[in-house]
Order: C-alpha cells, then structure tokens, then sequence
C-alpha cells in the first residue's frame, strides 16, 4: 500500500510540475543577451533573401479595418500581399512578448507603441532599419518621430503617425439643455470648470434619474496613461523622475493626489462611468450616450463612418489656476521589423511605403492622425479646409504635448499605473493607491538599474 | 530466458518514459533551474528579490485565500451533488448531465458571461438587487467582492466535473452495506459520515489533490476579467508569473513564481495524503498476562 501511495504521489507531482512549466519555460536562450542597440551594426545579409510574396502585419484591432483597402493598394502596386492580423490594444501588448520573444518567424512587421521601442531593442525584438533607410529617407519624417524610433543614435522603429487628443462633444445632447458652444481655439479654450457645469446641467435634463447609461464626461482611453496622466501633467505633475526610474516624490505628488481626486469626483457623482472599458467607449459615443469626450482626432473618421453627425470637437479645457499648463497626450504608433523575420527586405518595403510612400498619405486619410511624414504636414498647414480637429491638433501637438514616461521598464510602469487608475476609478483612495503603484514600479524598476 | 523476460517490460515502458523525459522532466528541471539563473549565472537573486517584493508576497497571501475558500467548498457543492444525482428515480440523467454542463463551457466563455452578470452597469445581478430595493455592488470592481466572484465562477465551472468522480465512487460501494446500516437504525448523517465518507477516502483523496493542481493554477478569469485588481486583491501567484512571463519579458522571475507554487502543491499534496491516505492498521499488541 505504501508503495501504491508513493507512485501515486509521484504522479500527482509530476502532473502538477507539468501544468507549471508553461509559464516558466524559457521560450528564449538569447532574451538576456538582445541585439546590441550599438551603432555600429554589422550590415544584414539581405541579398540571399528570397523575394517575398507575402508578409504578416501584427496590428492593433482598431487599424485593421482603415488598413484593409490600403494593404489592398499595396499589393496592387507591388504584389506583395500584407495578412494583417489584428489584436486588442491590452492583448496586443503581450502577443508581442510571447511570440516575438519565442523568435517567431510568423510575423514581418509589428506595431510598436512608442514609448515601447527602447524596451523591444532592449529585449532585442526589433530589426535596426540602418540597412533600408537612408539618411535622405528619414529626413522625410520629422525630427520628433526619427528620435522616438531610435535607440543610442539607431534607428529601429519609423512612425506610423503622431497623435494628439481634443475635446469631442455631442451637440444633440447639450442641444436638449438649452446648450450651445461657440467657437473655441486653443487662445480661449474653456475651464473644466465650464465644461463640467455643462455636462451637469446636460445630465440633469438627458438623464435625470440616472438610468438610461449616459454620461456626462469620459477619457476615450479611460485607464491607461496615454489619456489619464493629462490630468495630473495639466495640474503641473510629471510622470517619471530625471533618471527614467524613479517614481517616488513624483508618482504620489501633490499634483497626483489633486489630480486623481478630482477624476474620482467625476465618477462618484454619476458624470463619469465606472466598470465600462476603454474599448467600449468610442461606441457609446458614437451612440449618443456621452455628452463630452476626450479622444484622439481618430474619432472624427470613426463618427463620420458610424454615422453620428451631431458632434463637434474643441481644445480639451485647462483647469482653473494652470492655465498655462496644459497637457495632451501625444505619440502614437510605429512600425518594427521583427528581428527573427524571413522576410525582412519585403517588410521594410512596406514599412517604408507606409511610413514616407503613398501608403502614409492614404493612411492619413483614411484614420485621420496627425502625420509625421513631413510633406503631408506642409499640405495641411497650406489647406485652407482643413478638419478642426486636426487644426486643433497640430496646435497641441506644438505646444502641450506631454511625452509619457521616457523608460525602459514601460511596460511595467504602464500595467500597474492602468491599474491604479482603474483602482481610483472603482473608488479606492487616492493616496494609498498611488503609495501602492509607486512601491510595485521601483521594485519593477529595479531589474533595469 | 529468464533474464531476457525480465527485461521486457522496461523495453516496452522505455518509448513512453522517453517522451515523459524529454517533453516533461526536462521542461520542469530546466524551468526550475531558470529561477536559479540570473544573467546567464546560477544565482540566488531572484529568489531574493522575489523575497523583499510586496507585490509577491500580497500575491501569494491571495492564493493561499482563494484556495482555502475555494478547494473546501468546491468538494462540499460536488460530494452533495453526487449525493443528489446518485438518487434512483426516473431521469435522474437529466439532472447529472445539468449539473456536469457547466463543465462543458470553456472557462473563458463562462468567465465572460459571468463577467456580464457581474457588470457594474449592466448585470442582472445588480439590476435584480435594485429591484429589491438594495443598492448596486460593485462585484467585480470592488476590493473586497472581487475574489469571491472569481470563487463562484471557478466553483461553477468545477463542480460538476468533480461530483462525476465523486459520483463513480458511490456507485461503488455496496448497497448491502447501507441496508445493513439501515436495518441496524443508522440515521441519514451517520450514515453518510460512518460509511458514505470512509468509503470513499480513496476517491476524495483523488478530488482534493486534483483540485488543489487545479485551483492553484487557476488564473485566467483573473486575466480576463479583473487583470488581478482591483488593488491587487485577486492578483494569484500564477497570474503574477504570467505578467512576469508575458508582459515584462522576466522569464526567471517566472520560473522563480512558479517554483513556490510547485512546492506549495507539493505541500498540500502531501498533507491531503497524510490526513485522507489509507494507514495499514497496527497489529494490536497482545495484553501480557499477569
């Protein structure tokens, strides 16, 4: 019996250990030891490449659609086809992590989100694109864009476009409360003061018992940095420290305290959601269950091709007493060549077409971002037609934008601080709160010091 | 001859126990030698700085919750069931096939409809609670209900796949013997609690060690649902080695998360051995004679 006992213990363990390994299982020999971002690359034997017929494109979900009939010109032009495969923007971050660092050869081309290209060349993910543009090539982006892509003066990573974010509002709504908004331009933009007095008196008449799901004020990427960290960069709060890693004395600020304070007020009192996602957002508004909201210029194409007309956009509001210091969101998404690619020429073709080609204008057309290749940005700046939202734009892209936290160790900075505005959003106190995502980032931090 | 039939046996295991080494043993061995491995060194680092991290520790404190919760609970809900569906009356295997359907759904569809019941906004639950006249909870979106929920989701979709095997063991044991007990004037809970209970130690012992594998690792509503909040309250230990796996790209953190889980099943195994395991009975010692 004994013996019995023993073997089914041993069965029981082996089991166990075998369900664990999954997570544990080092997928890469060579994680630890990336390609150097060194600027001296030795050049890539691209001439023994095959010429490839067809290449994959990992994107965000949101891309896929606007993509689909300029992956579709692309072909036609070059015969080349591009598969997109598309991911929620939370899944796509770690489809990167699993598959890319597996050294995958299923994907050509990624999407990188900015602020994540020092930590993809760190891990070594991404392919230097010193052997496909030439100098002459990059001077065709801007300055800004070139910089965000490379990493220790090599460049890796062109830019799909920039972003900025406005104030979009329903007229509709505000209309059944007797609401009319004039003209606002950023020399005059209006306090969140106004605009939450607005959505209250809009509330009052739209929803006055509070059950039929509308809202008064929302931020389209409601718990995550990108639009978040406005808050507090508005009311004089900075993101990291000096040195990339700390976050102590400046995640936990006064300027953070105030400004999640006041965001929690938002939800406490009804005029913002608790429980919905980010992603679900631009339908409501689209829907006509959101009186304003902060999204990128993006949701200009997304209204017109939904079918929603009663909206228009403005400068997002300064709070009383920073009116000088306004913060928006910018940065956006760039293209990488995944470093274990079979087809790594065909991918940066694309890359290019899409980056400084034809591709970036029909892009801009199609998803309405602020562009980085610089010769669209001189037709916008003579187009006398120009759409308001990119008018409005380009001013905060010049004069508020506020880079998100410049580190290596985003990508756990960014998961635990979505988390901690998620944490607010469902009531939990500011300050312990923000103590709690400091004390997780500088223990994350350390592994990169 | 003799020796040539000895050996038999061995050959013929040998294939299976090969693959065994390569696709398991050595995964695990070299998983567990990747939490001793820092920079391509052995080293005890990880192991430390796993040690001094808040965010571990309040992890491994909700595992040890969840499961003591969840494990006990799941094996009463499942041995009732059984109780239930082991009933002779006419369509009995109507019942037994509703109660194992839950096990059916895949997690991740019976996380998501759970999910939706649990809306904040939108859910039945809350919008049946006001109907009431109580106030809407926050369930998922609250530190304290968060956990609780997963537990009934993961209690949902466990049980009727444990009461199968709870089910087969009553099926097993003598009817006579409950007639005898019967006839004898035992009571229902004497029954169940003098022969019922007994006579499935073996296949209790099966259910609690599985579950315990299982529940451990249990974390994609976690995943799906609550990304381990809110405030970190339903952040177990193996959602916390996937973020370290998946998100942050630190395999040997990982393997290091993994490892205390390892020992922790481990642990209860052998415990849940201990207490249900059958003991040979000690041959009483014969009274010396005075």
């Amino acid at each position: 019996m004994k013996r019995k006992n023993l073997i089914a213990w041993i069965m029981t363990v082996a089991l166990a250990m075998t369900a664990l390994v999954g997570c544990g299982n080092k997928a890469n020999e060579e994680s630890s030891d990336p390609p150097a971002a060194s600027s001296e690359e030795e050049p890539k034997e691209t001439d023994g490449e095959t010429e490839a017929t067809q290449i994959t494109y990992m994107t965000n979900a949101d891309f896929v659609e606007t993509l689909k009939p300029i992956v579709a010109k692309y072909k036609e032009e070059t015969g080349v086809e591009v598969v997109l495969e598309g991911y929620s923007m939370g899944d796509l971050f770690d489809v990167i992590e699993v598959k890319i660092s597996g050294e995958t050869t299923d994907y050509d081309v990624i999407a990188v989100d900015a602020p994540l290209v020092s930590a993809y060349v760190h891990r070594g993910y991404l392919e230097p694109m010193t052997d496909y543009f030439t100098e002459e090539e990059k001077a065709k982006l801007t300055e800004t864009s070139v910089n965000g892509g490379s990493v220790d003066g090599v460049f890796y990573s062109p830019a799909m476009n920039t972003s900025s974010v406005c104030m979009y509002y329903n007229t509709a709504l505000l209309k059944q409360a007797g609401i009319e908004i004039g003209e606002v331009n950023p020399e005059n933009r209006m306090s969140w003061d106004e605009v939450l007095e607005m959505a209250r008196k809009t509330l009052d008449v739209v929803n006055p018992d509070k059950t039929n799901g509308i809202y008064g004020v929302e931020f389209r990427q409601v718990s995550r940095v990108y639009q978040m960290n406005m808050i507090p960069n508005s009311m004089g709060g900075q993101n990291i420290g000096e040195d990339g890693f700390t976050v102590d004395g400046v995640l936990n600020s006064k300027e953070w305290i105030d400004g999640m304070t006041w965001y929690q007020n938002l939800v406490n009192e009804g005029i913002s959601s608790r429980g919905i996602a980010a992603d679900e957002l631009r339908t409501m508004f689209a829907a006509g269950k959101i009186v304003f909201m902060v999204d990128t210029t993006s949701l200009t194409n997304y209204c017109e091709t939904n079918g929603m007309e009663d909206f228009d956009v403005m400068p997002v509001p300064a709070y009383t007493g920073y009116e000088d210091q306004v913060a928006t969101g910018t940065g956006s998404w760039h293209f990488g060549i995944n470093y274990a690619s079979a087809n790594k020429q065909a991918a940066a073709d694309f890359i290019k077409w899409m980056s400084i080609g034809e591709g970036a204008d029909l892009w801009y057309e199609g998803y309405n971002q602020v562009p980085t290749k610089i010769a669209i940005l001189e037709e916008m700046e003579k187009d006398a037609n120009l759409d308001k939202s990119m008018k409005i734009a380009a001013y905060e892209a010049n004069n508020t934008a506020f880079l998100r936290a410049v580190t290596p160790g985003f990508n756990e900075y960014q998961t635990i601080l979505n988390a901690a505005w998620e944490d607010v959003r469902n009531g939990e106190d500011v300050e312990t709160t923000l103590n709690s995502a400091v004390e997780q980032i500088e223990a994350a931090m350390e592994a990169y010091k | 001859m003799k020796v040539k039939r000895k050996w038999i046996p061995y050959t013929m295991l040998l294939p299976a126990f090969m693959l065994v080494c390569i696709f398991k043993i050595y995964p695990v061995i070299s998983s567990l030698m990747d939490g001793f491995t820092s920079h391509g060194h052995f080293s005890l680092e990880v192991y430390k700085s796993l040690l001094k991290d808040a965010t571990f520790w309040n992890s491994l404190w909700v595992t040890i919750k969840f499961n003591l919760i969840c494990i006990p609970l799941q094996i009463c809900i499942a041995f009732i069931l059984a109780m239930f569906a082991n009933a002779k009356v006419k369509g009995i295997g109507i019942f037994r096939t509703i109660y194992y359907l839950p096990y059916a759904v895949s997690l991740t569809v019976a996380t998501m409809i759970w999910s939706l019941m649990f809306n904040y906004n939108s859910g039945v639950l809350n919008s049946l609670l006001m109907k009431l006249g109580f106030s809407a909870q926050g369930f998922l979106n609250d530190s304290k209900q968060a956990l609780f929920c997963i537990i009934i989701i993961a209690t949902w979709k466990g049980c009727g796949y444990w009461m199968m095997f709870i089910l087969a063991g009553l099926k097993n044991i003598d009817g006579e013997i409950y007639e005898a007990a019967r006839i004898d004037g035992a009571g229902f809970f004497h029954t169940v609690f003098k022969i019922t209970l007994p006579l499935l130690k073996k296949v209790l012992l099966f259910v609690c060690v599985a579950n315990t594998s299982s529940n451990v690792l249990l974390f994609a509503p976690m995943q799906l649902i609550t990304n381990g909040g809110p405030k970190n309250s339903t952040d177990v230990l193996m959602y916390e080695a996937y973020k370290s796996a998946f998100k942050y790209a630190d395999r040997s953190r990982s393997a290091a998360i993994v490892s205390v889980l390892l020992a922790m099943i481990i642990l209860v195994a052998t415990l849940q051995f201990f207490l249900l395991g059958e003991r040979e009975e000690k041959p009483k010692r014969k009274r010396k004679g005075r």
